[in-house]
């Protein structure tokens, strides 16, 4: 009876081991024009696959099968088979992307198009590309769960536009902080988060009301948010720290010291970890969220930018 | 297609007439320039001459320096006046003598004397043997052009390779300043 239960338990552990040892990170470099691929529980890169374009945001799909990643000088968007490790296609974009974000079943890509000010929406299969004006320089992107809603931060219009996705059009325009540019979105699609990079603070969005519910003080360029094990996590650019709040009550937990100019934020899909790239010092760095230690460390190309969800768990 | 890009650059220097403030539009690629150089001099020593933010009297160029606000990080402002009457607001980004690493971000831009724009430096100290030190100096920064298909005066490289030029006759002047014998000690 107690070998048997032995045997789960070794079981039991080698699944665990074996499911967190496959999260992969696909950083995009921009100075290098490639993405990493860097495994997670070794902190090595795997691999680099040259892009181009200069590459700078990136998005996973849900099952973890493919990475997009934009090009906004190459004015294209590349599908990454992640099992393969490969180009899969790469999809022209008329506009130039920056932030992406990909439906669950990955019949749409919306990509921002920085210079030309429209929200894109492309058919993944067909490349067909359907655009909406929303405002200047339009950057960030975060997809409610239920696909219905899109949140587009629009940079120097100070705002975030409530995308109708189903409809294609702007429900509501709510002014936030100056110059929101990365989005984070809670598991129930009620709040959005912007890092407002020239107000160096953080406007909690209650989308359904469109609401600003709270303003958060942060330290020097805010630029992107992770949501993990109730916290919520703030890549300060300037600062070189992230600073951390309580999610229910929006309390302040700390502030952890970080790489130079840290950029890219995600968290693990077990919420155990936030990984953060330095865009500066080449870095990529991975922060335990209960201890808000740093716990591991990784050389990547030049110039990880990593900006949108970036983190590969497998099913 | 020259004349486009000329009415581009006119349209640039007509919106920059006036220096271009802090939240002028930039581009979706920052560019990095990093250049080192060893100086024959401890680096405390180095230390205290880079990171004193009133005085910049290692750089021949620059004929004085205005100071505002209080001296920390995002809130000292300076007015670096140059011999030649130009004039760059500066902002203190970062000043951790722990680190040894010193930041200053330009507020004002004018690309007809840099052909980049929301530039930012990051130096980093790093004690040698022997009491010499290596300087590293970081630069961010965005192509003269804040959107795609830049005019080939205004493009990445061009960016890149004049700010590569500032850095290294900036960290050339630092150099010979600290290894000239009337500022040895």
């Amino acid at each position: 009876m107690r070998q048997k239960l032995f045997i789960a338990l070794v079981f039991f552990f080698s699944l665990l081991m074996k499911c967190s040892s496959a999260d992969e990170a696909y950083v995009t470099a921009q100075g290098a024009d490639v993405v990493d691929i860097i495994d997670l529980a070794s902190m090595k890169t795997l691999t680099s696959l040259p892009i181009g374009g200069k590459v700078a945001g990136v998005a996973m799909s849900k099952n973890g099968a493919h990475a997009y990643v934009t090009s906004p000088e190459g004015r294209y968007l590349t599908v990454i088979d992640t099992q393969l490790r490969r180009i899969e296609k790469k999809i022209p974009v008329n506009g130039a992307p920056l932030g992406v974000t990909v439906t669950d079943d990955e019949a749409f890509a919306y990509v921002c198009d920085v210079y030309g000010g429209q929200l894109i929406e492309l058919d993944v299969r067909s490349g067909h590309q359907r655009n909406l004006h929303v405002g200047a320089m339009p950057s960030g992107l975060a997809l409610t769960p239920d696909g219905k809603t899109l949140i587009v931060s629009v940079r120097d219009d100070n705002s975030l536009a409530i995308i109708d996705t189903q409809g294609f059009y702007i429900r509501h325009l709510l002014a936030v902080g100056a110059h929101p540019y990365g989005l984070s979105i809670d598991k129930n699609g009620a709040r959005v988060y912007s890092a407002n990079v020239e107000s160096n603070d953080v406007s909690v969005v209650d989308i359904a009301n469109y609401k600003v519910m709270a303003t958060l003080k942060v330290e020097n360029h805010p630029y992107t948010i992770a949501l993990a094990a109730g916290r919520i996590f703030v890549a300060n650019q300037h600062s070189d720290s992230i600073s951390v709040f309580n999610a229910l009550d929006f309390n302040p937990l700390g502030v952890i010291k970080v790489g130079e100019y840290p950029e890219g934020l995600s968290a693990s899909r077990d919420e155990q970890f936030v990984y953060v790239t330095n865009w500066f010092s080449n870095e990529l760095w991975s922060l335990n969220t209960s201890t808000l230690a740093v716990v591991g460390k990784a050389t990547t190309s030049d110039g990880p930018r990593a900006f949108g969800s970036f983190v590969r768990s497998t099913p | 297609m020259r004349f486009a890009c000329l009415a581009k650059i006119l349209i640039l220097l007509l919106v920059c007439d006036a220096p271009c403030v802090a939240l002028a539009a930039h581009g979706a690629s920052a560019l990095k320039v990093v250049e080192e150089i060893m100086i024959d001099a401890p680096a405390e020593r180095v230390w205290s001459v880079l990171a004193d933010f009133d005085h910049i009297n290692w750089m021949p160029s620059v004929d004085r320096v205005e100071v505002s606000g209080e001296r920390i990080p995002d809130q000292a402002r300076r007015r670096v006046i140059y011999k030649d009457g130009a004039e760059i607001l500066e902002l203190l980004t970062k000043s951790d003598k722990d680190r040894l690493m010193f930041g200053v971000h330009r507020e004002t831009d004018d690309i007809r004397r840099l052909p980049a724009v929301n530039y930012t430096s990051l130096v980093t100290l790093h004690p040698q043997e022997g009491g010499k030190t290596t300087v590293e100096w970081k630069a961010r920064f965005y192509r003269g052009f804040p959107n795609n298909n830049p005019p080939p005066e205004l493009n990445d490289d061009v960016a890149i390779s004049a700010v590569k030029d500032m850095v290294r006759a900036q960290l050339t002047a630092l150099k010979h300043y600290m290894e000239s014998d009337s500022n040895k000690k």
